[in-house]
């Protein structure tokens, strides 16, 4: 398969990417909001545009302020639309995004028509594209800057959620109690939100969006299939993620040549995977649909519907 | 509780802190080939055609972005950027027609390796690029053959520059090849200005025909903005529909590398309004043909499309272009 530093360096930060959208990705999926990141994929267009107009750049950070801060509205939104609007959360994300995507497009029609001004020009980097780049030296090691960049949103997503844990487990399942525990909910909420929006805006410029909407779901997704323990959940789906970035790599580059053709994107592989592993969860997993069957009428021992993780 | 939060808020900080205090690599520029042929890689097709006609027998010349694809929607594979990699030298449009790779490219280019956008020529970087108001420009540099002479100055100091042994090999390939470029030069001024006058308008899908229209005096109507993917709203679809019927434009263009669907409904909507639009012909604008053909060839790209415009508005042109050699 002819495997260099190259790869290596693919699967890692394919890898630092899963992980970093994994773990917040675990309570969206708790909270129904599992399509936070696509919403976000599509409501950032208005920052671009506007972040255009105002500088009349199409330069890499304009465009990232303009994402990060529009992906942040859109969640604000989002809970905003849900609240006052007595909507569930996937119907208020829906009118969200639709919304601002919109009054992206008209910005840019009536502003903007004749420049090459779309999230996938302008913001949605590759992940192959990140090898190319002129890596930055740290002592003996050479790393590309995408890493760098991807390892600081994992690094501040990892100490978030390990330090406030207790925080967002309360506030996740039962809100009321966490007011009357002296938490407040909104917060947890509003900060959760963020450090979504950062992480997909971050991870849209290094790697590109299918990889991050995809990770942000489908390893959680598995994880809940195996285990309802709010902390076994993070771990797997952490796992799930990084297993998904190593056969996803190998994958692009071995499937293929089967067929006759040259290596494919790593991307499209890699959430193929992570759909893959979802697969095998529900039908192998504790309860999927073969172990069932082989348990058959014997018992039924179901956990309890309620998605909970009493214990940490 | 507080003493979390302040961590949490520490732990943002320390991240971003990681990315702030190391510094950048430095140049490590290599001096001449180590053996021949060396490796260059190439993005679109019409840049590897001047590679392989300048560097000759020096080197071997990869083009990653292959026939019919639309190199502003291209995703490079892991291969695609090992080549990129592993090269001794790239060629690429630059003016973003790479997209986002065009933007990585910039940057290595930037920094020292031998990376060079082929419209990157100090002398026509002035007035030549087409540029809008809002100082965005035209990547679509080799529509006006022209222009495309200036890449192949580009890519024949750079190959001298890196491999001096054999400079005067690099300017005698560049001097033939810049000949028959000029022969096809002629050739599109003496079509194109024989379609009669009221009709020289080319009507296509998406602008990348800004350079032949001010190089050969042809007007030029596209449907979609210059990138690929803004979406023709049904305004511009209904006025270019009364632009066909009111100056009696008898064909439309279809291009090799993107969707013919809004040609289509211009060819309906004009019949709706009783005027009969002809689908002149498929047009090779951001890809060349397929590789092998005389299509597939920069020289017999331009011939395809000038013969084919020609012939379609009423000029005069030899059924098989300039040399003979286009399929019928």
């Amino acid at each position: 398969m002819n495997w260099t530093i190259d790869d290596t360096w693919i699967v890692i930060i394919g890898a630092m990417c899963a992980v970093a959208c994994a773990l917040p990705g675990c309570f969206l999926v708790l909270r129904r909001m599992s399509m936070m990141g696509d919403a976000i994929s599509h409501a950032v267009l208005p920052g671009l545009a506007a972040g255009f107009l105002l500088t009349g750049s199409r330069a890499s950070l304009v465009m990232f302020i303009g994402a990060g801060v529009v992906g942040v509205l859109t969640a604000v939104f989002t809970q905003w639309v849900s609240k006052f609007g007595k909507v569930d959360r996937g119907a208020a994300m829906g009118i969200v995004f639709t919304t601002l995507f919109a009054i992206g497009l008209i910005m840019i029609r009536q502003a903007a028509d004749d420049v090459d001004l779309d999230a996938g020009c302008v913001l949605y980097g590759a992940i192959e594209l990140t090898i190319l780049e002129q890596p930055v030296r740290i002592g003996a090691f050479a790393i590309p800057p995408a890493a760098l960049m991807i390892g600081s949103v994992l690094i501040a997503n990892l100490l978030i959620i390990m330090l406030l844990f207790k925080e967002f487990r309360i506030s996740s399942f039962d809100p009321a109690l966490a007011t009357t525990v002296g938490i407040n909910a909104n917060l947890m909420h509003y900060l959760l939100m963020t450090m979504v929006a950062i992480t997909t805006v971050a991870a849209f410029e290094a790697v590109g969006s299918i990889i991050v909407i995809a990770m942000l779901i489908v390893p959680p997704a598995t994880a809940f299939l195996l285990t309802h323990r709010l902390s076994v959940m993070l771990v797997f789906s952490v796992v799930i993620g990084v297993i998904s970035s190593i056969l996803g790599h190998m994958g692009a580059l071995s499937v293929p040549l089967l067929f006759g053709l040259k290596g494919t994107v790593t991307s499209g592989m890699m959430a193929a995977v992570a759909g893959g592993l979802f697969f095998l969860a529900w039908i192998l997993g504790p309860e999927g649909l073969l172990t069932t069957r082989v348990r058959g009428n014997r018992e039924i021992e179901k956990p309890g519907s309620v998605p909970a993780g009493e214990t940490g | 509780m507080k003493r979390k939060w302040i961590l949490a808020v520490l732990g943002l900080g320390g991240g971003s802190a990681v990315v702030s205090c190391v510094e950048s690599d430095g140049n490590h520029t290599k001096n001449g080939p180590d053996g021949y042929p060396y490796e260059v890689a190439t993005t679109v097709g019409m840049i590897t055609d001047i590679v392989r006609n300048v560097a000759g027998e020096h080197a071997t010349v990869e083009g990653i972005i292959g026939q019919g694809i639309d190199p502003h929607l291209y995703l490079p594979s892991t291969p695609d950027v090992k080549s990129l990699r592993r090269a001794d030298l790239v060629f690429y449009n630059g003016l973003m027609l790479e997209g986002k790779m065009g933007d990585v490219l910039d940057k290595v280019a930037a920094s020292g390796k031998p990376v060079h956008a082929v419209t990157a020529n100090p002398e026509s970087s002035g007035d030549y690029v087409m540029t809008d108001n809002s100082n965005h420009h035209d990547p679509h540099v080799w529509m006006d053959v022209a222009g495309w002479i200036k890449a192949v100055e580009v890519v024949k100091t750079s190959l001298a520059d890196y491999d001096k042994a054999h400079q005067t090999d690099y300017e005698k390939n560049a001097a033939v090849y810049v000949e028959q470029l000029r022969k096809i030069d002629d050739y599109a001024k003496i079509s194109i200005a024989s379609i009669p006058e009221g009709q020289r308008v080319l009507v296509t899908a998406h602008d990348a025909f800004g350079y032949m229209s001010r190089a050969y005096g042809i007007e030029v109507r596209g449907i979609q903005g210059i990138s690929t993917e803004s979406n023709a709203g049904l305004r511009d679809i209904e006025e270019l529909v009364d632009f066909l019927v009111q100056r009696r434009i008898p064909s439309v263009f279809v291009e090799s590398s993107v969707p013919r669907k809004n040609i289509m409904a211009l060819v309906e909507g004009a019949r709706a309004k009783g005027h009969e639009v002809k689908v002149g012909g498929e047009l090779f604008s951001d890809a060349m043909g397929k590789a092998g053909t005389y299509e597939g060839t920069y020289e017999g790209m331009i011939d395809h499309n000038v013969t084919i415009i020609t012939r379609a508005l009423g000029g005069v042109a030899p059924v098989r272009g300039l040399n003979g050699k286009l399929e019928e």
